[in-house]
């Protein structure tokens, strides 16, 4: 018997023994051989890569890319920040100046910036640009062949630094193509790629890197990427804005929120992508080293996406825009910014997100006619619009986190967003009865007979914040007498959204580029020319499958006016103003993203303080971190 | 030797029927999931990236060509068995052109590394500790052993593994709680590497120990306690034979019969990976394979998982009933 304890205890003893006895020991074994106060650690929500060894970003999904490869190695012509830039909005990465349009937009001229190089010491030159393009033209399957061939006659190097792009038709937004909004066409090295036979079956492994560093190692199981500085970092776009601070970069998959944010109280974690909000306030209580983009709540960045409600308008109940009104009318965005964010939602009462340039070009100068905004129920006409609605959240939150709400309006502005909705219901029954329904009992029946029946799809359990926001509507629809019900898609989702086999959704069919005014980013694909009939397929974005002939008419002018011509604001006002007319979909609020850094090892993040880019890790648009930040002691 | 043959064919037949079955229902399940692999892909490069409904519909097209989606089913399901025969999945839709047969070989190792060490282990301790708690039912030592085991057994795996992570991963760090092997660490065969490899699984392989071993230590003390009141222990121990011989060589042999038939069956499941352990502990292996798969619709893949899942428990099952007849006379007279 003694025997058989004595094997148990030691057993159990070279459990521990194997384990080390320091919390130093750990941290030192989740990075052997790196120096911790020269590695920048950074969550890749793309989460354990499958393929770990596929580098090669033009084939479509074949391997991961916010693994540090689009962050780190890439490069393209522009990028524009969806936040301030580092040195403004707009960046000239690989082109030394903006896009050069012909008259009629059916030519682009490129001029490129000299003297930068690959990774294995070629110069990048013109004939990279026109490999890029040519290649993804000649192999159908490649990631942007598709938008590629429907756009590019020819392209030419009339000079080694000079590109000219012959359009098949005029397309003013071309060079969006080639502009980093969270990833863009990326170049590739035609040295490398013009001596493989089959560029859909290459690797790409080790990559040959035009950004700023180089791949040092990777897991084959596809957990972790580190990175490595170029020595010749100066030779690379990101080296015009100085040295980058961290010698390694280290992509890795921490697992599930409450691993991440265990990982970062331990230090072996300095940028959380995104954590639930109970995450975030635990952070922000315990440790003392984690900052957010807000300094106080609502602690999250405010993504340049709009969560919203969906209508699927090809429904024969929800063509109606009264009926539509009518279910807006019936939110209470207090109760659904609580259920989903907590509290730390930034609201949007119009269909574009309230974050980077949009509230100074859109929200701000709407107020007064949003304001003015009436609404006809039949009965009567009622003003629905609340500006004070994003006051109201601080006011409620300030009770319970006295010291973290903003006093100033502009800061409450900024954190909770302006106004909404003010919840209606009576005007919402009147609405409804205009369009035909009426209450029997404690229901509503629907103009055929039928009781009116909505179900919210909503994805469970990957997006919990937008499922708890669907809960909570369809909360507040069932205790008007709408027979609401949560559909959980889970992972069909995305076929659901594209087939439109949904009554409505929680999903967003608005992105925009965040720093700059132009919405062409997602309101071209709103033409009336892409709603695909009842049953096929629908393209991105506009999953509410709605047209309308005054926006097809707004669309059309911004197709022929330049990217950065005022005109476009203009514009874009009498979007919001026809969308918030029609509601096709309910906005809601920006898609805030739980970025949580750990200064223990670096300071310099980006804040709303200093917006000089988006925080969060997996947009390529956040290696303009790496020039800001400085490490600590 | 004649009744052996007539066994191993029988048990061969049912092998193969069993093999068949499951992979054709497979196959029939996979392929009716509402998910599509080509929307899928679609989802993931629109998702944040500018492109143009035109471009949209015309990546769909090619896609559907690209992976092979375009042939009728009667087609597909041919296509599939021919697969099958060369032990060739065809290439995974969710991160093509990659072979399944590549990721699942990638991921394989890791998962019999852990699972079959953790199945062996509790398997080991907990029929060592039934059969002494069995056997010796007055000891309080074994007692509080198995109120341990009581007390564990029924606890969800997932609050285990929950309540190691905390523990040994923020109250008392000592343990990492995600990965493989650590950051910037060669694989290959050095210590540093083995090592790594060796503290990563400590808490996966806890956590499965913990629970399983319960299963195993009940069985087995129930099993004891039934064989120490058989006649020939009785009679043993009338003739004056030790305790110790009649522990190991009367009762624990006998007991163990059951319980062998339990391990096998335990390690031929090892090939359906433990997904909750795999998501739980970040640890690489076919059960987070299989998740990522069913979750892009890569049907390829799920199909390439299952199969060997399903060969895998069906060999284990094949294996037991030939070995049988060798092991316990008494099924030869069946």
């Amino acid at each position: 018997m003694r025997l058989y304890i004595s094997c148990i205890t030691a057993f159990l003893c070279s459990l521990i023994g194997m384990a080390g006895l320091s919390r130093e020991s750990v941290a030192q074994g989740a990075l052997a051989n790196l120096p911790r106060r020269e590695t920048l650690i950074l969550e890749n929500p793309e989460g354990t890569i499958k393929n770990a060894g596929w580098f090669n970003i033009w084939a479509i999904n074949a391997g991961g890319q916010s693994n540090g490869l689009q962050q780190a190695a890439l490069d393209t012509l522009w990028y524009i920040d969806p936040d301030r830039g580092l040195d403004g909005v707009w960046q000239n990465s690989l082109a030394a100046e903006k896009p050069i349009y012909n008259a009629d937009f059916t030519e682009m001229t490129v001029k490129l910036r000299r003297g930068i190089y690959w990774s294995d010491g070629v110069e990048f030159t013109a004939a990279d640009v026109v490999y890029t393009v040519a290649a993804q033209i000649k192999y159908k399957n490649m990631r942007w062949s598709a938008a590629l061939s429907l756009n590019v006659d020819a392209v030419e190097a009339t000079e080694p630094y000079t590109i000219v792009f012959k359009l098949k038709k005029p397309n003013s937004r071309f060079h969006a193509l080639f502009t980093v909004r969270w990833n863009a066409i990326w170049i590739m090295p035609k040295h490398v790629f013009e001596k493989v036979e089959d560029p859909l079956k290459f690797d790409f492994n080790k990559p040959v890197s035009l950004g700023a560093y180089v791949l040092h190692n990777y897991d084959p199981n596809g957990r972790w990427y580190i990175w490595h500085l170029r020595d010749d970092w100066q030779r690379t776009t990101l080296g015009a804005y100085g040295k980058p601070s961290p010698t390694y970069l280290a992509y890795v998959d921490p697992g599930p929120p409450e691993k991440r944010v265990i990982a970062q109280m331990n230090h072996e974690l300095d940028v959380i992508h995104d954590v639930a909000p109970e995450g975030m306030f635990t952070l922000a209580k315990q440790s003392k080293s984690s900052v957010a983009w807000f300094k106080g709540f609502p602690y999250a960045h405010p993504d340049p996406t709009l969560p919203a409600l969906i209508f699927n308008t090809q429904n024969d109940v929800f063509k109606s825009k009264d009926v539509r009104w009518a279910l807006a009318l019936l939110i209470d965005i207090k109760a659904v910014s609580m259920a989903s964010y907590r509290g730390a939602a930034t609201i949007s009462a119009i269909g574009i997100p309230p974050t980077g340039a949009h509230p100074e070009f859109y929200h701000g100068p709407l107020q007064d006619w949003l304001s003015a905004f009436e609404l006809d129920t039949g009965k009567r006409k009622i003003k629905p619009y609340d500006a004070t609605v994003g006051q109201q959240i601080a006011n409620m939150l300030r009770s319970s986190m006295d010291d973290q709400i903003p006093t100033d309006p502009k800061a409450i502005a900024a954190a909770f967003g302006m106004g909404w909705w003010k919840s209606d219901p009576q005007a919402a029954t009147e609405l409804l009865e205009k369009s035909g329904f009426k209450k029997v009992g404690n229901g509503w029946q629907a103009p055929d007979g039928k009781p009116f029946a909505v179900r919210v799809v909503v994805e469970g359990e990957a997006r919990p914040v937008m499922t708890r926001a669907g809960s909570m509507i369809v909360e507040q629809w069932r205790r008007f007498g709408i027979d609401a019900k949560v559909d959980v898609a889970q992972g069909t989702l995305v076929t659901r959204r594209s087939a439109g086999d949904f009554d409505t959704l929680m999903s967003w069919s608005v992105e925009t580029w965040g720093g700059h005014q132009d919405l062409s980013y997602f309101l071209d694909s709103w033409h009336s020319q892409f709603v695909a009939a009842p049953g096929t397929p629908q393209p991105p974005r506009n999953w509410q499958r709605w047209s309308h002939p005054d926006l097809d008419r707004v669309i059309e002018e911004i197709r022929n006016i330049g990217f950065d011509d005022p005109k476009g604001i203009e514009l874009g006002r009498e979007y919001v103003k026809i969308a918030v007319r029609e509601m096709p979909t309910i906005p809601l609020m920006s898609y805030n993203v739980f970025t949580v850094m750990d200064t223990t090892y670096w300071t310099g993040y980006p804040t709303s303080q200093d917006p000089y880019t988006d925080p969060v890790p997996n947009w390529a648009n956040s290696r303009a971190m790496f020039v800001r930040l400085k490490p600590r002691g | 030797m004649r009744f052996y043959v007539k066994y191993f064919a029988q048990r061969l037949f049912q092998f193969l029927l069993v093999v068949i079955i499951g992979i054709n229902l497979t196959y029939v399940i996979t392929h009716a999931t509402p998910i599509d692999p080509v929307e899928q892909s679609i989802a993931a490069v629109t998702s944040f990236g500018n492109t143009s409904p035109e471009a949209i519909a015309m990546m769909r097209q090619s896609l559907r060509e690209l992976y092979g989606l375009t042939g009728g089913p009667a087609e597909q399901y041919l296509n599939f068995w021919r697969r099958i025969a060369t032990a060739d999945f065809g290439p995974s839709l969710s991160v093509f052109p990659t072979p399944v047969s590549l990721l699942i070989a990638r991921a394989l190792p890791w998962t019999i590394g852990l699972l079959a060490t953790a199945t062996l282990l509790s398997w080991a301790l907990g029929n060592l500790l039934g059969g002494l708690a069995g056997y010796y039912q007055d000891r309080r030592s074994l007692k509080f052993v198995a109120i341990l085991a009581m007390g564990l057994h029924p606890v969800p795996y997932y609050i285990v593994a929950l309540a190691l992570l905390v523990m040994f991963g923020y109250v008392w760090p000592l343990l990492p709680i995600s990965g493989g092997f650590g950051m910037n660490i060669e694989p290959g065969l050095t210590p540093t590497f083995v090592l790594s490899i060796l503290k990563h699984s400590i808490l996966p392989a806890l956590s499965l120990m913990l629970v399983g071993l319960g299963g195993w230590f009940l069985g087995m003390r129930s099993v004891v306690a039934n064989v120490v009141n058989e006649d020939y222990v009785v009679y043993a121990e009338l003739a004056g034979v030790g305790r110790r011989r009649i522990l190991r060589s009367y009762v624990m042999r006998n007991a163990l019969l059951p319980q062998i038939t339990g391990l096998a069956l335990s390690l031929g499941a090892v090939f359906n990976g433990a997904i909750i352990t795999e998501q739980v502990f970040g640890y690489p292996g076919v059960g987070a394979l299989l998740i990522s798969a069913v979750y892009a619709g890569d049907y390829g893949l799920v199909l390439g998982v299952t199969t060997i899942s399903i060969i895998g428990v069906s060999t284990a099952v094949l294996i037991i009933d030939l070995v049988y007849p060798l092991l316990d006379p008494r099924v030869r007279t069946v």
